[in-house]
């Protein structure tokens, strides 16, 4: 007999919901987290679109340990000096049954690893899973650990392990890892009182802001975000590895020029730096994804790169929850079923491929790269607050320029083809469509 | 026989101020830890059991529960208001222990505690105390003597002998405890704690205050220039040493040092 019927490795949102679903249908699951609790070595943004949780965790947002509710959501461009700024309000997210919600990572991975305990899984802290225990047909069987007599056996292994999962690459899972398909998200978390938060942000009580940024990354290429939570803020920025390393710049000066940006300074002046923090993305989506199943074994996650990172969009968290719930399902089904084959797990990606988890994806596939591309990064900024900048100023006793003219002369400035431009006006259509 | 672990439930984040700790980041201090090991390791070479005794809420359970996987055979909680002064404490502490041969202790807690705990145990106990220690020799057998180094104040060592019962609190770098088999780590959770519920007859201390010297009278400095008159109230051109080598038993030491401490302004 197996030490348990289902090992989850990482108790970050895959882990847990791996957990709580494979443990609802009477499994008896292990969920191991290297951290000395859940949350303890996580990090991202800040915002959480929970959705998803109706399914798994009923009236999640009664008990969830959230911050602010987001009730503005913005998308800035920036060039050098100036900003255009697309803002959208709606108070109803701030109700029940919300939209999006800030929380630290320390506090909503704990509260939703204890519901992964509540429904019946063995919470194991401060163990790291070190690798993959194959039986003599080479199927996974369990895992090793960092403990002495450290080997736990079990019918299924779920890699939730985040990003550059160890284990899917040990499961040879990952046959091409590319440094080029990562960014790394770097975040300073600024202490200001609630009452300027506030004011700055105009928002009541516990209704949040999520701004993306495009541009303001130094040249690197990438993008930036301030999030709220109550009494202190998220500044950070995203930056892709391979630019950032030949750029040999640091990721702190590049938040800190940010911060000096004329947009950004008023938002963020006076805040104190309580904490700083970097953690990898796997940003190129749907062309990066390792195979997601193999004979006892399913990744979820960022571990399966089931993040996504498309401009307007940083949801990791959602698909996170989502391929998490699959996965303990899947697992739990063909435990039932007596068959822990690839094929019998291959219900998991059937179940992504329905969903949103896969579908949006999909659909969004050629994203990540458009909008890290070196067009979008370092000419559409200035072209888009060109634009902008000469639609609302006024020369009088100069007449309005018509807005096509100004359009082609600012795309001529920014040194952007009418042939480039339309192609990435397609392909963002097509994407975002 | 029996030898006592003391450990305590603190939070280890620092400056947050916290009646009760925030359990993600509780746990017991290095020092702690360090006088399991040296607990554990004894046991290993004898038949004596290790016994793991905490005084505080039931969320100090997991500090009791973390020592029985990583080897201790039983565990005890005292449930007691912590606000009592450490000799309560430690009577409370000593009520559950019955004759144990050592009593291990970290020479202090995280959350800025006096330290005193084990004193009190040791006098509680009626027993040899060697605290403060820095470096310990296992002894090579259950009831053998062993040397230990104890900090003295100024960078100086002391070196003790040690035989028969004892309490000895240790600094957390004299032993890295050792880490919880998987097994263990997966049923700590199920293991039983013990639990005892002491009133705590409260000792009235006098209330502490910061230190303030006594006020002395100074007379105005003399002398015509202004290095003369710094140099008068500095004292420093006179030969006087500062500080007295006094020789003396124990208890008269003791109160030496008392009558001092009173004299300078640190006691009332
Ligand atoms: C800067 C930045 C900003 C982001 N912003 C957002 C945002 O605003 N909204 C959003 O939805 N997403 C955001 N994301 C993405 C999001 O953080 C991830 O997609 C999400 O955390 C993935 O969840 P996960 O459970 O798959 O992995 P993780 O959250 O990484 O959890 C993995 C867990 O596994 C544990 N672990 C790893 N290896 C082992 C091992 N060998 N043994 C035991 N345990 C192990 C880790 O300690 C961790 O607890 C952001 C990411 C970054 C880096």
């Amino acid at each position: 007999m197996t030490d348990a019927d289902i090992i989850v490795v990482g108790a970050g949102p895959a882990g847990s919901c791996a957990a709580i679903a494979a443990a609802r249908s009477g499994k008896r699951v292990v969920l191991i987290e290297r951290g000395p609790f859940p949350g303890s070595k996580n990090m991202y943004g800040g915002v959480i679109y929970p959705r998803i949780l109706d399914e798994l965790i009923p009236h999640w947002f009664e008990t969830a340990p959230i911050q602010r509710w987001v009730v503005r959501r913005s998308t800035m461009v920036l060039s050098d000096t100036g900003a255009l700024n697309i803002d959208y309000r709606s108070n109803a997210w701030g109700q029940a049954p919300y939209n999006g919600a800030t929380a630290y990572r320390p506090d909503f991975d704990n509260w939703i690893s204890q519901q992964a305990v509540a429904a019946g899984a063995d919470l194991i802290c401060s163990t790291t899973v070190t690798g993959l225990l194959r039986d003599d047909q080479g199927r996974v069987c369990g895992v090793t650990t960092d403990r002495p007599d450290g080997n736990l056996t079990a019918s299924v292994v779920i890699a939730c392990d985040g990003v550059n999962s160890f284990l899917a690459k040990q499961a040879g899972l990952y046959p091409n890892a590319d440094a080029d398909n990562y960014t790394l998200g770097v975040k300073e978390t600024l202490s200001l009182s609630k009452h300027i938060i506030d004011e700055r942000f105009g928002v009541r009580d516990n209704q949040g802001v999520d701004i993306e940024i495009l541009g303001g990354t130094s040249g690197v290429n990438g993008g930036g975000f301030i999030y709220t939570n109550l009494d202190t803020i998220a500044v950070g920025v995203v930056l892709k590895l391979s630019k950032l390393s030949a750029q040999k710049k640091r990721p702190e000066d590049i938040i800190a020029e940010l911060k000096r940006h004329p947009a950004i300074a008023p938002l963020v002046e006076g805040g104190q730096v309580v904490e700083y923090s970097a953690h990898l993305i796997p940003e190129a989506g749907l062309e990066m994804m390792p195979k997601m199943v193999a004979d006892g074994l399913l990744i979820a996650g960022d571990a399966a790169a089931l993040c996504l990172a498309a401009g307007i969009w940083l949801e990791g968290v959602n698909f996170a929850m989502a391929s998490g719930m699959y996965a303990g399902q899947s697992a739990s089904a063909a435990i039932d079923a007596g068959n822990v084959s690839a094929a019998s797990l291959k219900s998991y990606t059937n179940r992504l491929n329905e969903t949103f988890v896969l579908q949006d994806h999909k659909k969004l596939r050629k994203i990540p790269h458009l909008v890290l591309s070196d067009r979008v990064q370092h000419k559409y900024p200035a072209f888009v607050t060109g634009v902008v900048e000469r639609m609302f100023r006024v020369d009088n006793p100069t007449p309005k320029p018509g807005v096509r003219r100004i359009v082609r002369e600012e795309r001529k400035k920014a040194g952007i083809k009418l042939s480039e431009l339309v192609r990435d006006a397609l392909t963002g259509l097509k994407g975002f469509g | 026989m029996t030898i006592a672990v003391c450990i305590k439930w603190v939070n280890y984040s620092g400056p947050v101020e916290s009646d009760t700790p925030d359990e993600r980041f509780a746990g017991f201090s290095f020092a702690d830890q360090a006088a399991l090991e040296w607990a554990l390791r004894i046991a290993e070479n004898s038949s004596d059991e290790v016994l793991v005794l905490t005084a505080g809420p039931e969320g100090a359970e997991a500090v009791l529960r973390d020592a029985l996987s990583r080897g201790a055979h039983r565990a005890l909680r005292i449930d007691i208001d912590l606000t009592n002064d450490s000799a309560v404490i430690a009577r409370s502490l000593v009520g559950a222990m019955s004759q144990p041969r050592m009593v291990w202790c970290g020479d202090y807690s995280n959350d800025r505690g006096s330290g005193s705990v084990p004193s009190f145990i040791a006098a509680e106990l009626n027993i040899d105390q060697a605290l403060g220690l820095v470096a310990l020799d296992l002894p090579e057998s259950a009831n053998a003597s062993f040397t230990a180094v104890r900090r003295l104040d100024g960078g100086r060592r002391e070196q003790l002998l040690i035989s028969g019962s004892a309490v000895l609190s240790v600094e957390g770098s004299t032993a890295r405890l050792r880490r919880a088999s998987l097994k263990n780590t997966m049923s700590a959770s199920k293991q039983e704690v013990q639990v005892i519920t002491a009133t705590g007859d409260r000792v009235e201390t006098p209330a502490l205050r910061p230190y303030r010297p006594r006020p002395r009278v100074t007379l105005a400095p003399v002398g015509l220039t202004a290095l003369e008159r710094v140099k008068h109230i500095t004292d420093t051109s006179s030969s006087k040493g500062h500080g007295e080598t006094v020789h003396a038993e124990a208890s008269a030491a003791a109160t030496l040092i008392l009558e001092s401490l009173r004299k300078w302004g640190y006691l009332p």
